[in-house]
């Protein structure tokens, strides 16, 4: 009886100890990020077909998007902004607003001073940029709301 | 019975390996190709939303340069994100949508005056609810007179 009691207990002790084992390689394989499989996606660029985005570069301290317009008619940007779905958003120096856009013609925006939002070199970030603007021959002047979102790698410098 | 115990060992223990190297493979791959498709398929409403709005645009300049009397149906396939259609000034076609990152707005420019329905319209805006609906829709376009065209869901 006693023999046996032993052979369970040194058993589950066993099974205890390979658990414990387990479970601290996996929180030590996802502190490392190893379960981070994002990072495997490519870097990406979304807008809609009438803003296309030619390129996008993500350094230490800025975004640079490069749009075209698309649209067939010259506008006017009245505002754009930056940010993600982090606690603290990313806050950056977007550019001037207003200023007009031709049709056919492409546009670097640079977002400077950008801080915030987990954005650090070397990391993957997803950011979501917003842009009103009004076509300058339609009468009435409707502003229109556009959203991207840029998915990619912090440079390191 | 040693050999048998240790045998049944080897046995589980491989499967057990066999089921931990399928998970490690499908887990992953499961995540990036969600990932993937769910971007393909926001580019594949978009690009759905132009053709749409580009044949109602492309369609109407041709009906009102055709004379008063022109008319046309086009059978078009509404994709399932859009919110509304609304055309503003008589010069623009805009679809509201939804994506994955926020609502946005498509906007079509018409060198033509466009309108619809006159119950639907309230100063400078229309509204065109039924081009909305997702699935095949049947718009009718129609050159009212000589300065409009008209841009209907039947």
């Amino acid at each position: 009886m006693r023999r046996k009691s032993q052979a369970a207990l040194e058993f589950l002790t066993t099974y205890a100890w390979a658990f414990i084992i387990i479970a601290i390689t996996i929180t030590a394989l996802y502190y490392f990020g190893i379960f981070d499989f994002s990072r495997y996606l490519p870097q990406k660029c979304t807008f809609p077909s009438q803003f296309r985005c030619l390129d996008f570069s993500l350094r230490p301290d800025e975004v640079r998007i490069k749009l075209v317009n698309n649209l067939g008619e010259d506008i006017q940007v009245t505002s754009i902004d930056i940010t993600n779905d982090a606690s603290t958003p990313i806050s950056c120096t977007a550019p001037s607003t207003p200023f007009s856009w031709t049709h056919a013609t492409d546009q670097n925006l640079i977002f400077a001073s950008c801080s915030g939002g987990a954005y650090i070199p070397d990391t993957r970030v997803e950011l979501k940029i917003s842009m009103s603007y009004y076509a300058i021959n339609t009468p009435s002047k409707p502003i229109h709301l556009v959203n991207g979102k840029i998915n990619g790698k912090v440079l390191s410098s | 019975m040693g050999k048998s115990y240790l045998a049944k060992c080897q046995v589980s223990m491989e499967y057990l390996l066999i089921v931990a190297l399928t998970f490690v493979i499908i887990v992953p791959t499961t995540y990036l190709f969600y990932n993937y498709s769910r971007e393909s398929s926001q580019e594949i409403v978009d690009a759905q939303i132009t053709n749409l709005g580009r044949s109602v645009v492309d369609s109407s300049e041709t009906i009102f340069y055709s004379g008063k009397g022109s008319k046309t149906l086009l059978d078009l396939n509404v994709p399932d994100s859009i919110d509304s259609v609304i055309i503003i000034d008589g010069k623009e076609l805009v679809f509201n949508i939804t994506t994955t990152f926020g609502v946005s707005e498509i906007v079509f420019f018409s060198s033509v005056n466009i309108t619809t329905i006159s119950s639907n319209c309230e100063l400078n805006v229309c509204k065109i609810p039924k081009l909305s609906r997702s699935g095949l829709q049947k718009v009718k376009i129609e050159a009212i007179n000589k300065d409009s065209v008209s841009i209907e869901v039947i």
